[in-house]
């Protein structure tokens, strides 16, 4: 029962399931299960755990009667590259020499392989892959026992229950087990194990910040105690359980945190049993450090400007050709205007506008009837060159060089083909994938007043 | 430079043969045996030695200074990557999925960016043990075939700069570039290598990944020194353009990889940092350390290569005002390609040179003596027909020497220098006196000369400043200015200018003429200023007397009752104009230091090409339209014109049109299809086409109904052409109609 135990230690608060899957896979007496189905959010600890087991048991085991190939489905681009992978792994063969076309080939090798009493199991991580491959793939791996006539399981690990594999072929129920998440006690208690890690990740951070007085500084943090790191964590959950409960992501962050909670310390302005002060300190760090989880920052200075999805700061900071802005405006213009309001817009005598009771209903104008608001529509290259002219007051030549604009905007994701993207007729159309805010800071830098030529604001 | 490259960008000019001039570089290559017979030719006439070697140089000026510009980020970048892989990051360390990356805002065109990416490529591969590759779009239409180029990549180039390693290592390199085909590129495979290439000594330590594994449990950090040893950089130069699906699985694996691979995630980003979070949702990021760098802006840079570069005194070689303004505005208004405006420079520079052997004179001043002996008569006479040789020829009063100046061709060998010295110098000073210029006028609310030097400069050749109302403007914010501003601007304008003779004109040719021109010029000025600076000491008095009396004049006049508004106007207008009319002491010596600076340095040497010395057309390029017509692709526009006026290129005699529009039976019956076509509407008969088709081809007026089945074939092969060349498209609606296409 050690295997239990060492892993346990490792990943507290997950004993039940390691002893059920222990007792599925663990012992040499009995055959092992056909497939077993593994799911759970993510941060649960599934793949992390089921690897650390199989190793365990192999060390614990020879290694040539436990034979553990353990692969991520994300690279399997081919139902080739799966079966190679496992193949290499479970034959122990020179790598260069496996070579499996198809899936008769894999069964026929495991076949080979066949010895009394070695035990094989193949483990999927993101095995959700696996439906996008062939038809046969994922009903026959969910029988590889059978096929091959090995001692063998697979293990599926995947964020998805097992009614998501459902297909029209029908599938052998595997036995399910689910990790579940994990409660906010039980997140305190991983995370408070994680002590001596962020105490040394704040040592080697002085060390190569070269700050002054550094050993005393050291020695303040080797004071530190376990209390003090939970009573931290509590604070830091508080604020980050209700936004994130992926483990290893509370875990980063934890410690980047950890270092912004100990600065008051360590400059000697707050005494390290005021927790109120502290807590006052480190809130400000928190609520940016929330904001950016996730988003792994190299650069802790520059964490401010990652945020900043503000659209206008966007539109400030891009370089665009002039005449790229202009086509991006005349884009704009085109997919949030009916082409029928072109020429009252665009055209100087468009002659008068009849007034209908329909279009004085019309006028009276909800939010929800605002173009703005329902979306970009599709336009031809020609109508928005047309546009493009129109509100250019200079005269342009039809040029490669403008034209090329165009598919440069359309790489820089500004614009967006709708259809016809490699027909060369001209009824390819395109739209503006930017807002009204990019537009108006856009065109306030040439000068420029979409509004006026907007159906939405006359 | 394989001007290829871009080739989604935009339309390229080749070079063909009959111009036969290619840089350098490619001389060089090509060699005398298989070089055309004309390239020889060319290539051994002087003006394309000149050629070749102004443009050497500049070449190596404009890298030079890019490299340097795009130092500090490619270091700051080299710096992350050398950090991120062989020290390892400690607050993530037992996190082993995470890949480093750096997210590079680079600028709207993509294309020029390569090329920084193969520098920094180059910086990486000098600075640390690593292997790159470059993994574009385009390669990654698929998962696949993403994944097989990036493995294929780091297989390959690692080959082909083979590391000083033992027989033994060759031999399995030989054999692996024998057996490796693209399909069997995968990761696994490029895990093999790297294992075999590069941790090999630990190999026999711990034979499989499980005792790798096994110790990084107990030492982390000496497992990450071993492993870390050589690192993998993929560099995305293009983000934008990748399929974001493609995208987040790339990096999925990359990220499960990251235990056995040390990765290193380069991204170009043209946008901003947003693009990579709206690209990649939250698990991928997660997966992802980012580190954003700037580089300079595209603007930025080409105001660079311009003031340091192109704009240098040391080159002889200018552009024209027109011809300057119009590389500037296709870069600012189009594309902010550097690239394109180098290459769209270098084609001035060859423009120029090929107008013949007496361009060879266009180079320093030296070179251009030891090049007047080269002269042949044609040359000569070349030189006599610029336009500027003839009021040269006018200002000379004697009669024989103006006979000898045109006959003589030793006579003008003889005046030569002392011309071409004149012209050298005139650049000099003028590039001089733009710095001082610059300084004085460049940060004037609502820079009415902007900003920069380029724009001044194009403003400058090309017209008479002087009389230029934006000029006049500039002169009356300068004399409104309080004394302080006024003296700090033109003694900031003084010592800028002078620090400009230091740095940039000591070392050149004819530097010491230059130099007394200015700083007579500049000491005149400095008096100058200095009466200015005193005026202000005596008036310190006057101010204060003059306004002693004015304030008691406004409360009397306040007092004043005026009876009607037009009183009140008239009154104001009197005492406006009083005002003017008693300059104060520093007022006058303001507007004097500022005719000097009009009429000693700006209408002396900052004259329009027009006013130039004479034969400043050897240095000069000035012709614009034949840049713009070979530079700037206008497809549909040539087309237009071939088919509307086809005589334009066949130059043959049947189809002189008298207007663009006229009909002739004798035009190509493609031409009369679309002529007739620029006639209808949206839809097109085809049946009235046909007609109308006969009627200008078939000149016989009959009233057959029957078409004549030749005509008819013609008509028909006519609009197949049409449809061929995307001008209509048969209409699926609407019966025998076609659609047209353009409008």
């Amino acid at each position: 029962m050690d295997v239990c135990k060492t892993i346990t230690e490792k990943f507290p608060c997950r004993k039940k399931i390691v002893k059920e899957l222990i007792n599925l896979i663990s012992y040499d007496e009995e055959m092992f299960p056909n497939a077993i189905h593994i799911h759970g959010h993510t941060g649960t600890g599934k793949t992390t755990i089921i690897k650390h087991l199989l190793k365990e048991s192999v060390r614990r085991n020879n290694e040539n009667v436990f034979n553990v190939a353990f692969v991520n489905c994300v690279e399997s681009y081919s139902s080739r590259i799966l079966f190679e992978n496992i193949a290499e792994t479970l034959c122990s063969e020179n790598a260069e020499e496996v070579k499996v076309e198809n899936l008769k080939d894999f069964v026929e090798r495991l076949r080979q392989l066949k010895t009394e009493d070695t035990r094989y199991i193949i483990a999927l991580d993101n095995a959700e892959r696996l439906r996008d491959m062939e038809a046969n793939v994922l009903p026959s791996i969910l029988r590889l026992q059978e096929l091959s006539g090995l001692n063998l399981c697979v293990i599926l690990i995947t964020q998805l229950p097992l009614e998501k594999f459902y297909c029209k072929t029908s599938i052998d129920e595997p036995i399910i087990v689910y990790f579940p998440q994990y409660t906010k006690s039980e997140t305190l208690k991983i995370l408070s194990a994680d002590f001596k890690n962020a105490q040394n990740l704040l040592i080697s951070q002085l060390q190569r910040n070269k700050t002054e007085n550094l050993e005393q500084k050291i020695d303040v943090i080797n004071t530190v105690s376990r209390d003090f790191f939970n009573n931290y964590l509590n604070l830091f959950l508080g604020v980050f359980y209700k936004a994130c409960r992926d483990l290893s992501e509370l875990k980063i962050t934890a410690r980047k945190c950890f270092t912004y909670y100990m600065t008051p310390i360590l400059e000697g302005n707050v005494d390290m049993s005021d927790v109120s002060r502290l807590w006052r300190c480190v809130a400000g760090q928190l609520r940016t450090a929330l904001m950016q989880v996730y988003i792994r920052n190299g650069q802790p200075k520059s964490g401010a400007e990652l945020n900043d999805k503000d659209s206008v700061k966007i539109a400030q900071s891009l370089e665009l050709p002039y005449y790229g802005k202009y086509l991006l405006i005349a884009a704009f213009i085109a997919s949030y205007n009916s082409s029928k309001e072109d020429k009252r817009l665009f055209v100087k005598n468009h002659g008068k506008r009849r007034k209908r009771m329909q279009a004085v209903n019309a006028k009276a104008k909800v939010a929800e009837k605002m173009s703005t608001y329902i979306g970009p529509k599709s336009f031809s290259v020609d109508r928005l060159l047309a546009i493009f002219y129109a509100i250019l007051e200079e005269k342009v030549g039809l040029t490669c060089n403008l034209l090329s604009q165009i598919s440069t905007l359309v790489n820089l994701k500004l614009l967006s083909f709708v259809s016809g993207e490699n027909s060369m007729d001209g009824t390819s159309r395109l739209q503006c994938t930017v807002g009204l805010e990019f537009i108006v800071c856009i065109s306030q830098v040439v000068g420029f007043n979409v509004r006026q030529y907007l159906c939405d604001f006359n | 430079m394989d001007s290829t490259i871009s080739v989604s960008k935009g339309c390229f000019v080749f070079k063909g043969a009959a111009e036969g001039k290619k840089g350098g570089a490619i001389k060089r290559k090509l060699k005398d045996d298989n070089a055309t017979n004309l390239q020889t030719q060319i290539s051994k006439q002087p003006f394309y030695s000149t050629y070749t070697d102004t443009w050497r140089s500049l070449e190596i000026h404009i890298d030079q200074l890019q490299s340097q510009s795009y130092t500090k980020t490619l270091e700051d970048v080299v710096q992350y990557v050398e950090n991120e892989c062989i020290v390892g990051n400690t607050d993530t360390y037992d996190m082993e999925e995470i890949v480093p990356a750096a997210a590079l805002l680079t600028g709207v065109n993509q294309p020029d960016h390569l090329e920084q990416f193969a520098t920094l490529t180059q910086r990486i591969l000098e600075k640390m043990s690593a292997s790159v590759c470059m993994l574009q779009s385009r390669d990654c239409s698929t998962l696949k075939s993403a994944v097989e180029t990036m493995v294929y990549n780091f297989i390959e180039c690692a080959q082909e700069r083979p590391p000083q390693s033992d027989l033994e290592d060759e031999d399995t390199e030989k054999r692996e570039r024998k057996r490796l085909r693209r399909t069997q590129c995968n990761m696994r495979q490029l895990v093999h290598w790297y294992r075999r290439k590069y941790i090999k000594p630990y190999h026999n330590k711990d034979n499989e990944d499980d005792g790798v594994d096994d110790e990084e449990e107990h030492s982390p950090h000496a497992k990450q020194r071993t492993k870390r040893s050589h690192a993998l950089v993929v560099i995305l130069p293009d983000f934008e353009c990748f399929n974001t699906t493609i995208l987040q699985d790339l990096i999925l694996i990359l990220s499960a990889y990251y235990a056995h691979l040390p990765f290193v995630l380069i991204f170009g980003v043209a946008t901003s940092v947003s693009a990579v979070h709206n690209a990649l949702p939250y698990h991928v990021t997660s997966k992802v350390k980012l580190c954003v760098f700037k580089t300079q802006t595209a603007p930025v840079c080409l105001n660079e290569i311009l003031e340091r570069v192109i704009l240098s005194p040391k080159y002889a070689f200018h552009l024209s005002g027109k011809a300057f303004k119009f590389l500037t505005h296709i870069f600012l208004y189009y594309d902010f390609s550097i690239h394109g405006f180098i290459q769209g420079y270098k084609y001035c520079l060859m423009e120029h040179f090929f107008q013949g052997n007496a361009y060879a004179l266009c180079s320093n001043y030296t070179a251009s003596l030891n090049q007047i002996k080269n002269l042949s008569h044609e040359d000569v006479e070349c030189i006599r027909r610029l336009l500027s040789f003839r009021p040269y020829v006018e200002s000379i009063n004697d009669c024989k020497r103006i006979i000898a100046i045109l006959t003589d061709d030793n006579y003008l060998k003889k005046k030569l220098p002392q011309l071409l010295r004149d012209c050298h110098i005139h650049f000099m000073l003028l590039r001089i006196f733009l710095e001082f210029l610059t300084v004085l006028t460049g940060d004037l609310p609502k820079c009415p000369l902007g900003k920069q030097r380029r724009e001044l400069y194009s403003f400058c050749l090309s017209k008479e400043l002087r009389d230029q109302p934006e000029f006049k403007e500039c002169w009356q914010m300068l004399s409104f200015m309080s004394k302080d501003e006024f003296v700090s601007k033109v003694s900031k304008a003084i010592s800028v200018t002078e620090d400009f003779l230091h740095s940039e004109i000591v070392d050149l040719e004819l530097a010491e003429d230059c130099m007394t021109t200015v700083n007579e010029k500049l000491q005149a000025l400095k008096d100058l200023l200095t009466k200015v600076v005193m005026s202000g000491m005596d008036e310190k008095s006057p101010t204060n007397s003059t306004a002693a009396p004015s304030t008691p004049a406004t409360p009397e006049a306040n007092k004043q009752k005026f009876t009607s508004r037009q009183d009140l106007k008239e009154h104001l207008l009197q005492m406006s104009k009083q005002h003017n009319k008693p300059s104060s002491e520093y007022a006058q010596s303001v507007a004097q230091t500022l005719l000097y600076i009009q009429n000693e340095i700006i209408i002396k040497y900052m004259a329009p090409l027009t006013r130039s010395p004479p034969l400043h057309e050897l240095f000069v390029y000035s012709d614009v339209s034949t840049v713009r017509r070979h530079i700037i692709g206008a497809p549909r526009a040539a087309l237009h014109m071939a088919l509307n006026n086809p005589h334009y290129y066949l130059q043959c005699k049947c189809c002189q049109l008298s207007e663009s529009n006229q009909l002739l039976a004798t035009l190509p019956d493609l031409s009369v299809a679309y002529k007739l076509h620029l006639e209808c509407g949206r839809m097109i008969n085809l049946f009235d086409w046909l007609q109308a088709f006969r009627s200008v081809v078939d000149d016989i007026d009959n009233e057959q109904e029957q078409v004549d089945p030749q005509i008819q074939a013609r008509f028909t092969r006519a609009v197949a052409e049409l449809q061929f060349l995307g001008y209509i498209k048969m209409s699926k609606r609407k019966t025998d109609h076609a659609t047209r296409l353009t409008w």
